[in-house]
């Protein structure tokens, strides 16, 4: 075999080792950049009830993102996750007026989550929730 | 193929880079008797590019706060998927480049490349070096386990020898009296933006010295070992009817790469606690000192020269000798002849500092 053509198929060994390294490499790399699963960051979210006053709302960190429980006038609560369907600013509950506000672009919603006004496409997603001796449990 | 070739042409009319591949790939000649020992450059480049990277990668999840440090070097490792390996890799890397390094000072001395007209990449080199240490010294202190918080100790107290200024500048190190919280900010700093800058910028001045006083050509297998640079002006060394860095040497670089990479993945997958010790994975504890600390095995040899003189200072000042001497050595050495074999004083002395070295280190492991 003429020295060129071991040396064209060296080359081909070592560029073909260098890809398939490097093909290698991209699997652990995008596992560690990716974003944690639902499963790692945690399921549910459990707070007691007395941490939700009256007429307010405490807002929580929820499987990545962030949702709320309001306790309206009528003392029903209601969770929904906080992201705006607008831009995902974090809506602020009205007390006064008992309605969420968007602080972003004016958007609002009604305590059942509804779009009242401004950009909003979608009401807020509404999030399960359970209240046993009173411990509220999210998700 | 004919899209191919247009966009080949689109740029050729604009950047000229056949010429450019002409100039410093296919028609970039090297010695004919050229050996392996000249790619450890290329393996050092790849070496700090992995270090870069998964550098890079660590800061994403690393907290450079004191409280919270060990913490998250514990999650990386244990929570983050293929943190571990990303952390084994960037811990065996300096470990691994600090080796390489001397390698590649080691074939240098013994090759006589060191010789005039090339003191400066010498000179860079061996400033590249100290630097290099100093990147591995920083970055171990950053764990924040109990091994990096007392080797950073016992290191940053040898500077409080210094007559004068060494009390100061043991403060001025460590940020305080003692290594704490202070000193890691500055060793983060140190560790991830000012070092990494110098060395960066001193590999570009390395290479480029390479590239415009031309690659020496090793002392073996020619019948003329003398060195011909006369000193009255400037010459690239030409090499005519040498080799072409493109393809023939690129394929020499890549399969030590290759072989390089073999032994760092069998370290990181098989020997991944070859440099952890126990205390490693104990958070720092400023109140309990554990036994038999001991520096990295790089600074071993150093540790022992400090132990064996009656006080710190002569022990320092031994080492400051023999680092002047190693870094000013081609200013000193100033004999033509190259082949190491008609040098019996320069050999006696390669050989006799590698055996001290070498014994100083082991010394200092089993001490």
């Amino acid at each position: 075999m003429q020295s060129s053509s071991r040396r064209t198929f060296l080359g081909i060994c070592l560029g073909g080792l260098a890809a398939a390294g490097a093909a290698t490499a991209t699997w652990p790399v995008i596992r560690y950049l990716s974003p944690r699963s639902v499963e790692e960051t945690g399921g549910k979210v459990s707070f007691p009830e007395s941490d939700v006053p009256a007429d307010g709302a405490k807002f929580f960190d929820f499987r990545g993102t962030t949702g709320v429980v309001v306790r309206t006038k009528s003392g029903q609560l209601v969770a929904f996750s906080a992201i705006c369907t607008h831009l995902g600013c974090i809506v602020q509950w009205e007390k006064d007026k008992q309605d969420f506000l968007c602080p972003c672009h004016a958007g609002r919603y009604s305590p059942d989550g509804a779009v009242i006004a401004g950009p909003p496409p979608k009401p807020l997603p509404r999030l399960p929730f359970s209240v046993t001796n009173g411990l509220i449990t999210v998700g | 193929m004919m899209i191919m070739k247009r966009i080949s042409e689109w740029f050729e009319v604009r950047l000229g880079y056949k010429e450019l591949a002409e100039k410093h790939l296919t028609g970039y000649l090297l010695p004919r008797n050229i050996n392996a020992w000249y790619s450890l450059g290329s393996v050092l480049l790849v070496i700090f590019g992995i270090q870069v990277l998964t550098g890079i990668l660590l800061l994403i999840y690393y907290v450079p706060d004191a409280d919270k440090a060990f913490r998250s070097v514990t999650a990386i490792m244990n929570d983050v998927p293929y943190g571990w390996l990303i952390r084994m890799c960037h811990a065996v890397g300096s470990n691994m480049m600090v080796a390489v390094l001397l390698l590649h000072m080691l074939s240098t001395l013994f090759m006589g490349s060191y010789k005039s007209p090339r003191e400066l990449n010498w000179l860079t080199g061996f400033i590249l070096f100290n630097l290099v240490l100093g990147i591995s010294l920083s970055g171990y202190l950053l764990p924040w386990s109990q091994l990096s918080f007392w080797a950073t100790t016992v290191a940053t107290n040898s500077a409080g020898a210094i007559p004068i200024i060494g009390d100061y500048l043991m403060q001025f190190l460590r940020g305080g009296k003692l290594v704490g919280p202070p000193t890691l900010g500055r060793f983060f700093a140190a560790h991830v933006a000012l070092l990494p800058l110098a060395i960066a910028g001193l590999i570009g001045a390395h290479l480029f010295l390479l590239e415009r006083i031309g690659v020496s050509a090793p002392p073996f297998g020619l019948k003329e070992t003398k060195n011909s640079w006369q000193g009255d002006q400037f010459r690239h060394e030409d090499h005519p009817g040498g080799i072409p860095f493109f393809p023939d040497y690129l394929l020499q670089d890549a399969t030590s790469i290759m072989i390089y990479l073999a032994v760092f993945f069998s370290v990181v997958f098989f020997s991944p606690n070859i440099f952890f010790p126990v205390t490693a994975f104990m958070p720092a504890d400023p109140f309990r000192t554990p036994a038999h600390i001991k520096p990295e095995w790089y600074f071993l040899a150093n540790y022992q020269t400090l132990k064996i003189f009656p006080s710190e200072l002569l022990g320092l000042m031994v080492q400051g000798a023999v680092m002047t001497f190693l870094a000013l050595l081609p200013f000193i050495d100033r004999g033509k002849e190259r082949h190491p074999l008609k040098r019996p004083i320069f050999l006696a002395c390669f050989v006799g500092g590698i055996i001290i070295y070498l014994g100083m280190t082991i010394w200092g492991h089993y001490s």
